[in-house]
C-alpha cells in the first residue's frame, strides 16, 4: 500500500476529527505536499457537510415513545408515597408490570436516588 | 451534567431519573441510527424502544471497556438486525401499545430524505452515518459492527467513490 493509499483511508476520520493525535499529525504532514490527498480531503469534507445537511430531514423519535419505554422498564405506577424533601427523603411505591407487581423503596439524598429494596410479587387474579 | 459513564452507573442502581436523562441523550440518536439501517419509521421506533429498555435492564453488566455510546449503538444494531430477520420471516409480534404512525406523514418525511445516502448499500451507508453524523472513530465503528478496522475503511472508501459521482 502506497503512502497516499494509506493516508486516503484515514482522511474521512481526519475530516470528522476522530483520529489519534499521532495519525492526525501524520495526515497533516502528508497533506502539505500532496495535491491528490488534498482533493480527497475536500471530497470528505463535502461528504460530511452533505450527511449533516441530509440528517436534518431524518424523522425524530415521537415524544410518546418515552411513556412506552418507561412502562416497559419500570411498570405502570399503581401507588407511590413520597416522604421528606429534595435533600433527604424516601419514596415507596408499587408498579404493575407484565402480571407482576414490583414494590420498591428509594432513599433520596441531594436529588440522587438509591434503591433500598425491590420485591416482585405475582399479581393476584 | 453527569458523564455518560456516571449515568450508566446510576441506572445500574435503578435510578429512574438517571434513566430518563440517558433516554433524552440517546433515544433519538438510536432511532436515527435504526432509521439509517431500516428506512422505516415505525420499526425504527420499536428498535429505539427495545434498545433503551435493554439499557435499563443491562446497565449492571456494562463493564466500561468501551464508550457508553459504542455499547448502546451495538445493542441497537443487534435489535435492528433482529427486527429485519423477524420482518423477513413475517413472525414479528406487533407491539399492541404502539400507536400506528400516520402513513402519509411518514411517506412525506421519507421523500424528504435526500438521495445522496440512498444511493449507498446499507453496509456503506451505516459507516458513513456513524462517521459523519455520530462522529465515531473507525475503531469504535469496528467495535459496533464487529468487523475488522480494515473493512470499515474499505466500506468508507467505496462509499466515497460512489458519492463522489453524486456530489460532483
Amino acid at each position: 500500500m502506497t503512502d497516499c493509499e494509506r493516508i486516503q483511508e484515514l482522511i474521512p476520520w481526519y475530516a470528522s476529527g476522530t483520529l489519534t493525535e499521532q495519525e492526525s499529525r501524520e495526515v497533516t504532514a502528508h497533506l502539505v505536499s500532496c495535491e491528490a490527498c488534498q482533493e480527497e480531503l475536500a471530497l470528505a469534507l463535502r461528504l460530511k457537510r452533505r450527511v449533516e445537511a441530509d440528517s436534518q430531514h431524518l424523522p425524530r423519535i415521537p415524544d410518546a415513545a418515552w411513556q412506552r419505554v418507561a412502562a416497559e422498564a419500570f411498570g405502570r405506577p399503581i401507588a407511590k408515597i413520597d416522604v421528606g424533601s429534595f435533600l433527604l427523603g424516601f419514596s415507596f411505591g408499587a408498579n404493575r408490570k407484565r402480571g407482576r407487581i414490583p414494590v420498591y423503596g428509594d432513599l433520596r439524598v441531594l436529588g440522587r436516588k438509591v434503591r433500598l429494596f425491590n420485591v416482585e410479587r405475582e399479581e393476584s387474579t | 451534567m453527569d458523564s455518560d459513564r456516571t449515568l450508566v452507573s446510576r441506572v445500574a442502581e435503578a435510578d429512574e431519573d438517571a434513566f430518563r436523562e440517558m433516554y433524552d441523550r440517546f433515544a433519538d440518536r438510536v432511532f436515527r441510527y435504526a432509521f439509517t439501517l431500516l428506512r422505516h419509521e415505525h420499526l425504527s421506533e420499536e428498535v429505539a424502544q427495545e434498545t433503551m429498555v435493554a439499557v435499563w435492564r443491562g446497565a449492571k453488566r456494562f463493564q466500561g471497556r468501551s464508550k457508553v455510546s459504542t455499547w448502546i449503538f451495538g445493542i441497537a444494531r443487534n435489535k435492528a438486525f433482529d427486527m429485519m430477520r423477524r420482518e423477513k420471516r413475517g413472525d414479528r409480534t406487533p407491539d399492541l401499545d404502539l400507536v400506528t404512525p400516520d402513513p402519509a406523514a411518514s411517506l412525506l418525511r421519507a421523500e424528504a430524505v435526500s438521495g445522496a445516502m440512498e444511493t449507498l448499500p446499507e453496509p456503506q451507508r451505516e459507516v458513513v452515518f456513524l462517521t459523519f453524523y455520530e462522529g465515531l472513530s473507525y475503531g469504535e465503528i469496528s467495535g459496533i459492527l464487529g468487523i475488522p478496522e480494515g473493512t470499515v475503511k474499505s466500506r468508507m472508501f467505496h462509499a466515497k467513490r460512489k458519492l463522489a459521482e453524486v456530489l460532483a
